[in-house]
């Protein structure tokens, strides 16, 4: 079966419509049968008119039942007769046995009125010889139906009015309870309950309204998410550059009591390059968040930028060998070379940081596919434990919460940049440790182009 | 040479102030303003070598003032934003700025683009037919024909390749800085994580080094620049 508001209703209203139909013909063809016919006091008096006149005529004669016919006509303002029938058959025909017994000139008492005769009909009552009638047009005060034209107003109008509002509130309640639903959770959402969810509600309905809530929900995920990371990378910023900051007031400090002169000026221009670097990396953070650019206007050979990158790294750490397998080029079409080269900085780097002094880090470029490749850069720090393994690409993520020596264990800004980065051109990173006889020997990350 | 003049149009008072009295004492001579409209005035009026540009003004914005500037007068621009944007940055090249220092930056890294950003206009004023060929040892750079030969052997460069190579030789034995280098031969500014200046140069040399010159031929001076020997 269809599903969607529109059959919905589709349905209800056929289903209203027949049965309306259905009523409303058994039920006013029943109430005008029941209606038709003569009320037992009305048939009573009628049968005792019949009766009186038989008496009357049997007792009194012809003359007074005459008189008294003429005054029940009076009375009952209507026309009455008695009349006696002489059937005689004709030019050889023969008289129907049905007719021997007797037969009627009216109606009997027992028999319905048809109520859609203008005319009252005139009704019959045999004496006790089968021959003679007594003929009553019936009186309007007896004809029955006297409500029928109240019940067909009823049946024609009022009953279909019933059952339409009756419709028309369901099918009001389908549609407002879930809207009154979305409504209340909407409040709430705007009013900070971020994780409100409108679809649990639904159960199994699939129609546009379910639609709504789903997207609904979607969007409150994707506007929780954003304002609940923005809160936390505000927080997390702010306090990465307090440190920073007390470290400047106390140089400030030390400068102006004339200790340490030189030393202070070399750490205040360290202490600002860190903070350059922190609102730089947030503020691409957010715009690779908030606008997910796409990103993918440029070839790059790969082996050219991690060529220049781990030239770069080598100079700055000395002390750890970079030990490189590269192809001999691997050009990337639909790409960035800004975003990439952050991506290789931030990755080369972090795993040279986590490597102890005169160890290795491993950086290979395979081919997967023609212009897809994969980059490994492997280290051989203490790995991270395999529950974090994905929090690493969260901003300012730290393994130990202690922030004693900052820089040292926290995870800054440059992995969440990495991954959006790649997210920006079409990449991705994961990261997984490297064992040997079940011990960590170090972090792997994987780089998916 | 004689001191050049900048113009800097910059709204916070401390910070106008401090890069003033930091570029006097470099030498230069300076101008100082406050707010777009009255920057813009004085930048029309005034011969200035240099003028340094807030995003952020009242009265008149930044790229409204470089916009309505570049109508009249090409005098290089460099904008300082606080807006990390890349909108933002963009949005200042395509308008004609010709460097982009995001707020906040050091003075050092100031000067070093300062410097490059003057250089190269001189060298543009001068211009013209500086040398149309330049030989050290055994390699030879035509720039009429875009061509370059070691030897006997031809070296195929791209334009780019072959303007960094030239740029590189002809400033033989000097330390250029990226900053020079981005705005002499990609004609643009350096931004921290832009490779493409080490990219062309990894190729130039990779080219250099298998036509037989050392690998010693081009030396990258880690925090500092490149330098052709």
């Amino acid at each position: 079966m269809p599903k969607g508001l529109i059959w919905k209703f589709c349905w209800a209203i056929a289903v209203a419509a027949l049965i309306l139909y259905w009523l409303f013909s058994i039920l006013s063809r029943e109430t005008e049968q029941r209606m038709s016919f003569l009320a037992p006091q009305h048939r009573a008096t009628l049968l005792n008119y019949a009766k009186q006149a038989e008496e009357i005529y049997r007792q009194r004669g012809e003359a007074a039942l005459g008189v008294w016919l003429e005054d029940l006509q009076e009375r009952e303002n209507t026309w009455v007769a008695v009349v006696r029938s002489d059937l005689k058959a004709f030019a050889g025909s023969k008289i129907s046995d049905q007719f021997l017994d007797g037969f009627g000139l009216g109606r009997s008492v027992d028999w319905k009125i048809h109520l859609y005769f203008e005319e009252n009909p005139i009704m019959e009552l045999p004496f006790l010889d089968a021959n003679t009638h007594f003929l009553i047009r019936l009186p309007k005060s007896m004809r029955p139906g006297a409500y029928w034209p109240h019940a067909q107003l009823l049946f024609q109008i009022l009953f279909p009015l019933l059952l339409v509002v009756v419709l028309s509130v369901m099918v009001y309640r389908h549609v407002k309870l879930p809207l009154r639903r979305l409504e209340k959770v909407t409040r709430r959402f705007t009013n900070g309950e971020f994780d409100v969810r409108a679809s649990a509600g639904f159960g199994k309905r699939t129609d546009e309204l379910a639609g709504l809530a789903n997207t609904f929900d979607r969007m409150a995920e994707r506007t929780g998410n954003m304002i609940l990371m923005q809160r936390q990378l505000l927080a997390d910023l702010s306090h990465e550059l307090r440190t920073p900051l007390a470290r400047m007031d106390l140089a400030i400090a030390s400068i102006e009591h004339g200790i340490h002169m030189d030393e202070s000026v070399q750490r205040l221009y360290r202490e600002t390059a860190i903070m350059s670097e922190l609102v730089e990396d947030a503020l691409t953070l957010a715009w690779l968040n908030n606008e997910q650019p796409q990103l993918r206007t440029e070839t790059v050979d790969l082996v050219d930028l991690l060529n220049c990158v781990i030239r770069d790294a080598q100079f700055e750490f000395q002390d750890r060998h970079i030990n490189s397998c590269l192809l001999e080029s691997a050009k990337l079409e639909h790409t960035n070379l800004r975003a990439l080269n952050q991506v290789f900085e931030n990755v080369l780097r972090n795993g040279l940081r986590h490597t102890p002094v005169g160890g290795e880090v491993w950086v290979r470029l395979w081919q997967l596919q023609i212009g897809h490749y994969r980059i490994t850069v492997r280290d051989q720090g203490p790995g991270v434990p395999g529950a974090h393994l994905n929090d690493i690409f969260k901003p300012f993520f730290r393994l130990n919460k202690a922030r004693s020596n900052p820089g040292q264990g926290s995870y800054g800004l440059g992995l969440a940049l990495v991954q959006r980065n790649l997210r920006a051109v079409s990449g991705q990173i994961f990261a997984r440790n490297i064992r040997e006889n079940g011990r960590i020997v170090g972090l792997e990350m994987v780089i998916d182009l | 040479m004689d001191a050049a003049r900048i113009l800097i149009i910059e709204d916070d008072e401390s910070l106008n102030e401090q890069l003033g009295n930091l570029l006097r004492s470099k030498g230069f001579h300076t101008t100082q303003h406050h707010d777009g409209q009255e920057g813009l005035l004085a930048a029309l009026r005034g011969q200035f070598d240099l003028i340094l540009l807030d995003v952020l003004l009242p009265t008149l914005d930044g790229f409204s003032v470089l916009s309505r500037l570049r109508k009249r007068l090409l005098t290089p621009v460099m904008m300082l934003t606080a807006c990390g944007a890349e909108a933002e940055r963009i949005e200042g090249y395509s308008q004609g700025a010709d460097d982009y220092l995001p707020k906040p930056f050091n003075f050092k890294e100031m000067m070093l683009r300062i410097e490059a950003l003057l250089r190269r206009s001189r060298v543009s004023l001068q211009a013209n037919p500086t040398r149309r060929e330049l030989r050290v040892a055994k390699l030879l750079l035509n720039r009429i024909e875009q061509k370059a030969w070691y030897g006997e052997q031809e070296l195929v460069f791209t334009p780019i390749q072959f303007r960094l190579l030239w740029v590189l030789v002809e400033n033989r034995n000097e330390v250029l800085t990226k900053p020079y280098l981005y705005q002499m031969v990609l004609e643009r500014g350096f931004s921290y994580y832009d490779r493409s200046l080490d990219m062309h140069l990894s190729r130039v040399r990779r080219k250099l080094v298998d036509a037989g010159l050392g690998t010693e031929c081009l030396i990258t001076v880690h925090g500092k620049g490149y330098k052709f020997c």
